[in-house]
């Protein structure tokens, strides 16, 4: 399996740098607009995503890499955020140990999240490729595999002159 | 920062009147429904590049030149609904306009201090004193707006000094904009030029 060459610092312009570092901002897109619902960041990185990952392989790795890693937490704390909403319809806010187990997981899961986000936005700033666990290699196959042609796909032109 | 609309020789007078009385509906709420969505990512990257200006002391340059275009289709709209530019607005962050341009020099480096400045006394020192100057030519604006409509139906043009000082108050209040948004360092002149 054959992969694209990566670029080192010194040769990414600094615009794609911002780009990419701002693929991991999006974390703080909910506080932004004052929402706090899990969604609004998963949202902003997917558009995020769409926007800027034709720009270059590097932001097009550090963009997917920001988006897939943000699916998780969000799943995480819409799970805290629906059983809060259910405890606080159904039982007046009588909060159980297995509640509080699962509000130290989601809080623990976010900030772990976020501070390898704050990490990995100051690598793609130095222009550098940083991997995390499994979304990584996932970003980094998106991003700089090879993909084979076709059959019957041809970089040979389908028209030629007649002579 | 540029900001210009240029003066219209002639106006259309069928063009006033369809704007004026169905304006709202195939204008005004079409483009105000995307400029809602296109606003609200202005608004995320604006918060990220406070952020990123706080570490850096760069405004990321994609996300600059995300606002400069918002801030074009903004005014583009805006020359419409005050008549003094005639045709429709177009959509999209990167159209350009014949009429109508605002250009925003890229600053290569901004203060951090100043940004701490403009967050924590921007109101003072910024918003508190062109805000109430601003009111008040707002007031004169809006009468400019109604005795150029009338302006416009009977002679089909706007009045150059009418034009001129709705184009400077655009002009004033987009500088102020911009400094609060931390755009510029430069503070706002009190000027309409």
């Amino acid at each position: 399996m054959e992969y694209y060459p990566l670029p080192q610092p010194a040769e990414i312009p600094e615009r794609e740098k911002e780009d990419a570092m701002g693929a991991y901002l999006m974390m703080f897109a909910a506080v932004a607009i004052g929402l706090p619902l899990p969604i609004i960041n998963l949202i902003a990185a997917i558009i995020y995503y769409y926007i800027n990952r034709k720009k270059s392989r590097f932001i097009h790795f550090h963009s997917l890499q920001s988006l897939l890693s943000q699916i998780p937490t969000t799943v995480i704390n819409w799970g805290l955020v629906i059983w809060s909403v259910g405890i606080l319809l159904r039982e007046n806010w009588k909060l159980t140990p297995e509640f509080w187990g699962y509000a130290i997981f989601a809080g623990t899961s976010t900030l772990l999240y976020f501070v390898f986000s704050l990490i990995a936005a100051y690598k793609a700033r130095q222009g550098r490729m940083y991997y995390f666990l499994f979304f990584g290699k996932v970003a980094y196959e998106a991003a700089y595999k090879m993909v084979p042609e076709k059959p019957g796909e041809s970089s040979e032109p389908a028209n030629k002159p007649p002579f | 920062m540029t900001f210009t609309i240029k003066h219209a020789e002639q106006l259309s007078r069928g063009e006033l009147l369809l704007r004026s009385f169905f304006g709202w509906l195939y204008i005004f709420v079409p483009h105000g429904f995307v400029l809602l969505f296109v606003g609200l990512w202005g608004g995320i990257l604006a918060f990220i590049s406070f952020w990123v200006i706080l570490f850096t002391g760069r405004y990321p340059q994609s996300f600059f030149e995300y606002q400069v275009g918002l801030i074009n289709w903004e005014v583009r709209l805006n020359a419409r609904l005050y008549n003094m530019e005639d045709g429709y607005p177009a959509f999209g962050i990167n159209a350009k306009d014949d009429a109508v341009s605002v250009e925003i020099p890229y600053p290569e480096t901004l203060s951090r201090g100043l940004l701490l400045v403009k967050l924590f006394f921007g109101f003072i020192y910024v918003l508190i004193p062109h805000g109430f100057v601003l009111f008040f030519l707002s007031i004169a604006f809006v009468v400019c707006w109604f005795i150029g409509w009338w302006a416009i139906l009977f002679t089909g043009k706007l009045p150059l000094g009418f034009h001129t000082f709705m184009t400077g108050y655009l002009r004033w209040s987009t500088r102020v904009r911009i400094y609060i948004q931390n755009m510029t360092d430069t503070y706002p002149p009190f000027s309409l030029d």
